[in-house]
């Protein structure tokens, strides 16, 4: 909890001005998409190992979501862009 | 009756009679129609309209973050940022065109290469394979949010009412729906597992 207004919080951050700030690509569960698939989509798309792509599938369908990559915000964008074309819920944020 | 598909060599083989694959390749045209971007007016200049769909996508259509639109194509290219509207926006604005009718192109393919079989004898290369098991998903997300699975367990009830259903009801549209849903997810299940192996 904070008394601070919300506009100087926001102006304190101002995470932008780093170029370098590390963004994720995040998978989200959803009941439709099959633990085979999910685990096949890592493994085509990133080139994970089956157990890392199984590990990641796993944290997917039991904590509801999961960290799949991280970098720029241009390579989160585009993993975010590659994923949502396979049918994956993917989304992107800062990490923070 | 259905066969899953099984690796032999470097093809993927199946058997789906002929009657499994009007159905598959119905529900797959009519996902393609539904994602397939809407056809951007010709300005009667061969030039002109290349240059318009190269994008970005203009106001009108139906791309904002704030345009109601159908909740299966919201599944299909969801809101790629939950933190802010902006980067959302944006990010719609650049990609959205571009997703969807490479997913409609996909879609395409999958029918072509189904069509293409001698029934029950389905026969895929390695990219056919894959073109139909990411097909095969973009379908399974419109099926599953006309039935409402928004939870796991959601989709385990369907299963449940599934199997006490037996063939009492084959008028019911939603019992009907479900149970072309159940097959899509054997179907699937079968190809990927065949890719994976």
């Amino acid at each position: 909890m904070s008394i601070a207004p919300a506009e100087q919080q926001e102006a304190d951050v101002a995470p932008d001005v780093r170029p370098d700030t590390p963004w994720i690509t995040l998978v989200w569960n959803d009941p439709v998409n099959l633990m085979s698939y999910v685990t096949w989509v890592f493994e085509t798309y990133f080139g994970y190992s089956r157990a890392k792509a199984e590990r990641l599938m796993l944290d997917v369908h039991q904590l509801g979501k999961a960290v799949v990559s991280n970098g720029t915000r241009e390579k989160m964008e585009r993993d975010t862009e590659a994923l949502q074309g396979y049918g994956l819920w993917a989304t992107f944020s800062k990490d923070e | 009756m259905a066969r899953a598909f099984q690796r032999k060599g470097d093809h993927f083989v199946a058997k789906l009679d002929e009657a499994e694959l009007q159905v598959v390749c119905a529900l797959l045209t009519q996902t393609r129609d539904l994602i397939a971007p809407p056809e951007q007016a010709s300005t009667g200049d061969p030039f002109d309209d290349l240059v318009a769909s190269l994008g970005p996508v203009t106001p009108d259509d139906a791309s904002s973050l704030d345009t109601p639109r159908d909740p299966a194509l919201e599944r299909l290219v969801p809101r790629a940022n939950r933190e802010d509207d902006e980067i959302a926006d944006e990010f719609r604005r650049l990609t959205e065109r571009g997703l969807r009718s490479r997913k409609a192109g996909n879609l395409q393919e999958a029918i072509d290469a189904l069509l293409a079989a001698d029934p029950p004898k389905v026969s895929l290369d390695q990219g056919q394979a894959q073109a139909v098991a990411m097909a095969l998903t973009d379908v399974r997300l419109v099926l599953g949010e006309r039935l409402g699975l928004r939870t796991d367990e959601d989709a385990e009830a369907l299963q449940e009412k599934l199997a006490l259903a037996e063939q009492e009801d084959e008028d019911d549209p939603v019992l009907l729906l479900s149970a072309y849903y159940d097959f899509l997810t054997w179907l699937q299940e079968s190809v990927t597992l065949a890719l994976m192996s």
